[in-house]
C-alpha cells in the first residue's frame, strides 16, 4: 500500500492518507476494545517501518512494532497478578451471534480464521426448550483436568485464576485438548500467517505469536488486564453479553454497566454450564429469559463460511425440513 | 559345548541362519520398500505440519495412537505367553516360545515411534523427562514403557543366551566372521555348567514373573491415559482390565500368524503343530469369550443408563460405524469361538484365517474406541468448519500404518536370520519320551 | 514616453505582447507544477474534533480535560502530541489556564485551583479549550460556561444503622457557599476496571441528601471502602466530583491465597502419588538389578573357567 503511493503518485488519494494518518496516531491507543484491534491490524499490514504524521505536521518514521502492551516474561506469567481472582459472566439473553467477540479476539490475538479461542455456539437444551447463542471462551477452571494431565508442565493455573499456556514449553501432545471437557483448546497444526503479524516478544499471558505444533486457547487477557483495559471480547460486544471483573472485589463490568457480582448472579439466577462434572469453572451464564432478540437475528449479515458452520445443528435441521 | 540333541536341532536349522533365498529376498525388499514409503510420509508430515494428517481439533487423536495401543497390546501378549508358560513349565510351548518373545520386544518398539508421530514438537520431547509431572497419566506411561522395554530387554536376553553359546560353540555351521564374534561377544562366556544354568534359571524365573507383572501394569496406565478424561466413552471404570484382555487377546492373534508363516517359510511341521495351534487358538477362544464378555459389559451399562452423551455415543457407533462396529465386536468375538470350539472345523489354516480376523477386528475395535468418543463432545462441534465434524485420515497415517506392519515383519524376518526362531537349547532339554510327543 | 524609446524593429505593441507572452507563462507555470506537486503530497486537512469538560473536586481544585481526536468512518482515533490550549474568563478578560500536550489517549489535563476562577456576574466561568491546527488537521476549540461548585461526602450512624451523607455547595461570585438542592447526586465506589454504582442521593434543600450504606459491598482487607458522589453533565455545574473513605465494607478475602499446593493440577504433586511411584519403580527395578547381577556373575565364572582350564 505505502510503496503504491510512493511509485504512482498520482493514485494516492485520500483514502491512503488517511489510512497513514490512522497509524499517524503514532501507535496511539484510543479507548475502546474495537479501536485498538482495527489500529493493530492496520499497522501490521503497512511492513516494517511506518510513516507517522505528528500533528506538528511533520513525518517521521517509526517502527511498527511499536509496544502497546508491556508483555511478562515466562517465569513472571507463571504467578498470577497478585490479589485477585478474575470471574466472568455471560448474560445470554442478550446474545444475538453478534461475532464482535470472536473477530476483535482473533484480531488480537493474532489468529487465523478456523483457530478461534472463543466460540459461539447455538445450543438447545432439549427439543421443547428454546435454542439460545452461547458463547464460550475458555472457563479457566478452578480444577481443571486439562492442567492435571499436561506431561510438562506447559499449562498452569496462576493464582489469579487464570489458566495460562506456555507455548515454548508445549510439545504438542495434546492431551489437554482430550482432557478438556468443554472443547475450548484449538491446535496449530501448521504455521499461520497471521502468526507473523505479531512482532513482540512471545509471551504466555498476549497469547501470541502463535507456535506451530502447540495448543492455545482463550487467555483472559493478562496483558490487558495489567493496563487497567478490559478483555477484546468484554470490551467488544455491541451488547454488552460479557461481564468481567474481580470476584474478590465482588464487581463485574462490562464496559459501559458495573455490577456488583454476587447480586447479578443471584438476582439472575447465574449458573456454569455442566457443573456436574466437577471442574468449577470461572464463567457463570446468565440464562436466556426475558430475550432481548429471537434466536433467528443471529443468522443475519452471517459470514457464507460461518452460517455453513451451524448447518449440523439441531435447529437449523428443523428450520430446514420444515 | 552343545550336546548331542542341541547339534541334531542346530543342523536342522542351520539352513535358516546361513542363506537367503530368493523369495525371501523378495520378501524382505518389498518390506523394505514399504518402510521407506513410510519414511516419506513422516518427512511429508514434518515438513509440512501436522495438517497433512487427518486430526483436527476436535479428533485429536487417531490412527497413530490406534496404532499406538494396538502395538502395545501386541508386545504384551508376547509376554504374557512366553513369562507365563515358561513359569508353569508347559512343554509345548517351547517350540514357539522364541516367537512369543520376539512378538514382546519387536511390537513394543514399534508402538512408542506412533507416539512420536503424533507429538507436535519432537524437537521438544525431552522435556517430557527434564520437566515431568507425575501428577499425568502421560507421565506413567512414559515411565512405564521405559521400564517395560527394558525389562523386556533383559528377558529376551536371558532366553536367547543358551542359543547364542550354542551356535557360537557350533562349529558345522557356516557364518561370517562377524557373526561368530557377536555370538562370542554376545554369550558372555557361557559354557553351561551348572552354576552358570542355576543362575541363569533364576534370572529368567525372576524376570518372567516381572514381565508379566510390568506389562499389566504399563497397559493398565495406557487405559487410564484414556479413562481419567472426562470424555463420555472414554470416562468408563473398566477400562484397565479391558485393555488388557483385547491386548492379550489380540497378542494371540498375530502369534497365530506369525507360526503359521513360519511354519510355512522354514518348513517347521514337524516342531510347531496342529496342537501348538489348538493350544494357542484356545487361549484365542477364552480370551475371545472373555473380551466379548468386557465389551458387552461396557456398552450394556453405557446403553441402559442412556445418559445423553453416552446415548450420544452409542448411536454415532450404529449410525456411521455400523459395519465397523459388528466386525469388531460380533464376528471378531464369535469367529474365533466358533472356529476353535467346533472339532471339525479346528485346523491350522482356519485357526490362521480367524487370527487374522482377530487382528482386524480389534485394531477397529481400538479405532471405535479412540476417534467416535472425540467426535461427540459434551459440546456439540459447531462454530469450526464443517469438514471438521468427522475424522479424514490421510494417506500419510496410512503410510505410516503399513511401515509399522512391515517393519514387524521385516524384523522379524531379520531376526530369524541370527537366531534359530525355535528354541533349540529348551527343545533340547526336554526328554526323549516328550520328544516323541511333540513330533505326532 | 515609451514610443521614443524602442528601437525600430519593436513597436509598442509587439512589446506589450512580448511581455505578456514571456511574464504570464512565467506566472502560471510555477502554480501549475505546484498544483502537481500537491496533488502527491498535499491533502485536504483532517476535521478534528475536541471534547472538553472541567470537573470540580472536593479539595477545591476543577480539573480541565480535553480529548482531541479525529474520525474515520465510524471510527475514532484519538490524536496525541497535541499542544491544547485552556483559557478561562469571567467577565470580559482572559485568563490563560495553562497548555498541555495530549498522550497517548488522545488526553490533555490541567488543574486549576477553585479560588483564582474569574466569574461573571452570574457566578458563572467561562471555559475554553483551542487546539490551533496544523497543516493536515483542522483547528477545533470548544467553550461552555459553568458554575463552581464542590460536594462533599461523609459518613454517619443512627439507631445502628449506617447512612452516607451528600452535601453540595455552589459558589456565587464573590465566593459565598451556598447550598445545592434538588438534585440527584449519583454514588459510585472505584473498582478495578470501571466505577460500581452504588445508589444516588437527592439533595434537599438544605443541599445535603443521604441514603443508607449497602453493607454487602466490598472493600479491602480491612473493610475501607471509597465512596465517590457525581454530578454529570448538569446545567449549571458540568461536572462535580467527592469523594471519601470509610471502614464499613466487607473486608476483602483474597481466594488467590486459598490456593492449595498439592493437588492434581498444582506443580507439586500429592504426597501420596509420589510414594507409589517411588515404592513401584523400586521394587520392578531391583528386580532388574538383580537379573543383571546374575549375567555379569555368569560372566565372571565363565571367565574364571576360561582361565582354571588353561591351567
Amino acid at each position: 500500500m505505502k510503496e503504491e503511493s510512493d511509485n504512482n503518485p498520482k493514485k494516492s488519494s485520500r483514502r491512503d492518507f488517511l489510512k497513514k494518518s490512522l497509524v499517524a496516531g503514532a501507535g496511539v491507543v484510543a479507548t475502546g476494545g474495537l479501536v485498538e484491534a482495527y489500529l493493530d491490524t492496520r499497522a501490521a499490514e503497512t511492513g516494517e517501518k511506518v510513516k507517522v504524521l505528528t500533528t506538528g505536521g511533520e513525518i517521521v518514521e517509526v517502527d511498527k512494532g511499536h509496544i502497546k502492551y508491556p508483555r511478562v516474561s515466562r517465569e513472571e506469567s507463571r504467578e498470577g497478578i497478585p490479589g485477585k481472582k478474575f470471574v466472568m459472566v455471560i448474560d445470554l439473553a442478550r446474545c444475538k451471534n453478534a461475532r464482535a467477540c470472536v473477530e476483535n479476539c482473533q484480531k488480537g490475538h493474532h489468529l487465523p480464521k478456523g483457530q478461534e479461542f472463543m466460540k459461539v455456539y447455538l445450543l438447545q437444551d432439549t427439543e421443547n426448550t428454546a435454542p439460545y447463542w452461547f458463547p464460550k471462551p475458555c472457563f479457566h477452571c478452578d480444577n481443571p483436568l486439562c492442567v492435571s494431565v499436561c506431561p510438562v508442565g506447559a499449562t498452569y493455573k496462576r493464582s489469579d485464576g487464570i489458566v495460562l499456556i506456555d507455548n515454548e514449553r508445549c510439545i504438542g501432545c495434546k492431551f489437554c485438548i482430550t482432557g478438556c471437557p468443554y472443547s475450548s483448546r484449538v491446535f496449530a497444526w501448521r504455521h499461520y500467517e497471521e502468526f507473523d503479524e505479531d512482532t513482540q516478544p512471545y509471551s504466555p499471558e498476549a497469547g501470541s505469536p502463535g507456535v506451530e505444533g502447540t495448543v492455545s486457547k482463550c487467555d483472559f487477557c493478562p496483558d490487558l488486564i495489567r493496563v487497567g483495559k478490559l478483555p477484546y471480547c468484554v470490551a467488544s460486544c455491541p451488547m454488552g453479553v460479557i461481564y468481567f471483573g474481580d470476584i474478590d472485589e465482588d464487581v463485574v463490568t462490562n464496559g459501559t454497566e458495573t455490577y456488583q457480582f454476587s447480586k447479578l448472579i443471584r438476582d439472575r439466577a447465574g449458573y456454569r454450564y455442566l457443573e456436574v462434572l466437577g471442574t468449577r469453572p470461572s464463567v457463570y451464564y446468565l440464562p436466556p429469559v426475558e430475550r432481548q432478540f429471537p434466536v433467528d437475528r443471529g443468522f443475519d449479515g452471517l459470514d457464507e463460511e460461518v452460517e455453513k458452520r451451524y448447518e449440523s445443528t439441531p435447529y437449523v435441521k428443523k428450520q430446514r425440513r420444515k | 559345548m552343545p550336546n548331542e540333541r542341541e547339534i541334531t536341532l542346530l543342523k536342522e536349522f542351520a539352513p535358516q541362519i546361513e542363506h537367503t533365498t530368493f523369495i525371501q529376498a523378495i520378501w524382505m525388499f518389498f518390506l523394505a520398500a514399504i518402510v521407506a514409503l513410510g519414511f516419506y510420509a513422516l518427512y511429508v508430515q514434518i515438513a509440512y505440519g501436522h495438517i497433512v494428517t487427518g486430526m483436527r481439533d476436535n479428533v485429536v487423536w487417531g490412527i497413530y495412537i490406534v496404532n499406538f495401543i494396538f502395538f502395545m497390546g501386541v508386545s504384551y501378549a508376547g509376554a504374557l505367553i512366553s513369562g507365563t508358560l515358561h513359569l508353569f513349565r508347559a512343554e509345548w510351548r517351547k517350540p514357539i516360545n522364541r516367537i512369543a518373545e520376539f512378538i514382546t520386544i519387536i511390537a513394543l518398539l514399534i508402538g512408542p515411534c506412533y507416539i512420536l508421530l503424533c507429538i507436535g514438537r519432537l524437537d521438544r520431547l525431552y522435556y517430557l523427562v527434564i520437566f515431568g509431572r507425575i501428577q499425568s497419566p502421560i507421565t506413567w506411561d512414559v515411565i512405564a514403557i521405559s521400564t517395560d522395554i527394558f525389562g523386556c530387554l533383559i528377558f529376551l536376553y536371558l532366553a536367547l543366551l543358551r542359543d547364542i553359546a550354542a551356535i557360537r560353540d557350533f562349529q558345522a555351521i557356516r557364518i561370517p566372521k562377524w557373526k561368530r564374534k557377536l555370538y562370542t561377544w554376545l554369550a558372555l562366556g557361557y559354557t553351561g555348567t551348572t552354576e552358570q544354568r542355576e543362575r541363569l534359571h533364576k534370572a529368567t524365573d525372576i524376570m518372567a514373573a516381572m514381565v508379566i507383572a510390568i506389562a499389566v501394569i504399563v497397559y493398565s496406565v495406557l487405559a487410564w491415559i484414556f479413562s481419567v478424561t472426562l470424555q463420555p466413552g472414554w470416562h468408563s471404570t473398566i477400562f484397565g482390565p479391558y485393555f488388557v484382555i483385547a491386548a492379550v487377546f489380540s497378542g494371540c492373534g498375530v502369534m497365530i500368524v506369525v507360526m503359521w508363516l513360519f511354519r510355512k517359510l522354514y518348513h517347521l511341521e514337524k516342531y510347531i503343530t496342529r496342537k501348538h495351534f489348538v493350544n494357542v487358538g484356545v487361549l484365542m477362544l477364552i480370551l475371545a469369550a472373555l473380551f466379548g464378555y468386557f465389551t458387552f459389559s461396557d456398552y450394556l451399562t453405557k446403553w441402559y443408563g442412556s445418559e445423553r452423551n453416552d446415548e450420544l455415543l452409542i448411536n454415532l457407533l450404529f449410525d456411521e460405524y455400523y459395519w465397523l462396529f459388528i466386525l469388531s465386536n460380533y464376528v471378531g468375538v464369535l469367529l474365533p469361538m466358533v472356529v476353535v470350539g467346533i472339532k471339525k472345523l479346528r485346523t491350522i489354516n482356519n485357526i490362521t484365517i480367524s487370527a487374522v480376523i482377530v487382528i482386524l477386528a480389534l485394531w477397529v475395535n481400538r479405532y471405535l474406541i479412540v476417534v467416535p468418543t472425540l467426535e461427540s463432545p459434551y459440546l456439540p462441534i459447531q462454530d469450526s468448519r464443517p469438514d471438521w465434524l468427522f475424522y479424514n485420515s490421510t494417506w500419510v497415517e496410512w503410510a505410516l500404518t503399513a511401515a509399522g506392519v512391515a517393519f514387524f515383519a521385516l524384523a522379524f524376518t531379520i531376526g530369524s536370520k541370527f537366531i534359530p526362531i525355535i528354541n533349540v537349547s529348551e527343545m533340547a532339554d526336554s526328554s526323549e519320551l516328550e520328544e516323541e510327543e511333540i513330533l505326532i | 514616453m515609451l514610443n521614443q524609446h524602442i528601437s525600430r524593429p519593436m513597436n509598442k505593441f509587439t512589446l506589450a505582447a512580448l511581455f505578456w507572452l514571456i511574464s504570464v507563462p512565467m506566472i502560471i507555470s510555477p502554480a501549475l507544477s505546484a498544483q502537481e506537486e500537491t496533488e502527491t503530497e498535499k491533502v485536504e486537512p483532517l476535521d478534528t474534533y475536541l471534547s472538553f469538560l472541567a470537573t470540580y473536586t472536593s479539595n477545591d481544585t476543577v480539573v480541565l480535560t480535553a480529548n482531541l481526536y479525529i474520525r474515520n468512518g465510524r471510527v475514532r482515533v484519538d490524536l496525541q502530541n497535541a499542544p491544547i490550549s485552556f483559557t478561562l474568563s469571567g467577565n470580559d478578560e482572559q485568563m490563560k489556564a495553562g497548555e498541555a500536550f495530549t498522550d497517548s489517549t488522545g488526553k490533555a489535563q490541567v488543574m486549576i485551583p477553585t479560588s483564582s476562577l474569574p466569574r461573571n456576574k452570574e457566578g458563572m466561568v467561562t471555559y475554553m479549550a483551542d487546539f490551533t491546527g496544523t497543516d493536515n488537521y483542522v483547528s477545533s476549540s470548544e467553550t461552555f460556561m459553568s458554575k463552581p461548585a464542590r460536594l462533599e461526602v461523609s459518613f454517619y450512624e443512627e439507631d445502628s444503622v449506617k447512612f452516607i451523607r451528600v452535601t453540595g455547595f455552589q459558589f456565587s461570585s464573590d465566593g459565598e457557599a451556598e447550598p445545592i438542592s434538588d438534585e440527584t447526586i449519583l454514588l459510585f465506589v472505584p473498582s478495578l476496571f470501571r466505577p460500581m454504582p452504588i445508589g444516588e442521593v437527592w439533595l434537599e434543600q438544605d443541599g445535603s441528601g443521604s441514603m443508607e450504606f449497602p453493607l454487602t459491598l466490598v472493600g479491602d482487607s480491612l473493610g475501607n471502602l471509597t465512596v465517590i458522589a457525581q454530578i454529570d453533565e448538569h446545567d449549571s455545574f458540568g461536572y462535580v466530583k467527592g469523594e471519601a473513605t470509610c471502614g464499613w465494607a466487607i473486608p476483602k478475602h483474597l481466594q488467590s491465597q486459598d490456593k492449595p499446593t498439592r493437588q492434581l493440577w498444582t506443580p507439586v504433586a500429592p504426597i501420596w502419588m509420589m510414594i507409589t511411584l517411588i515404592i513401584l519403580l523400586a521394587g520392578v527395578w531391583g528386580h532388574y538389578i538383580y537379573a543383571v547381577v546374575e549375567l555379569v556373575k555368569i560372566k565372571k565364572s565363565a571367565k574364571k573357567e576360561a582361565v582354571q582350564e588353561k591351567d
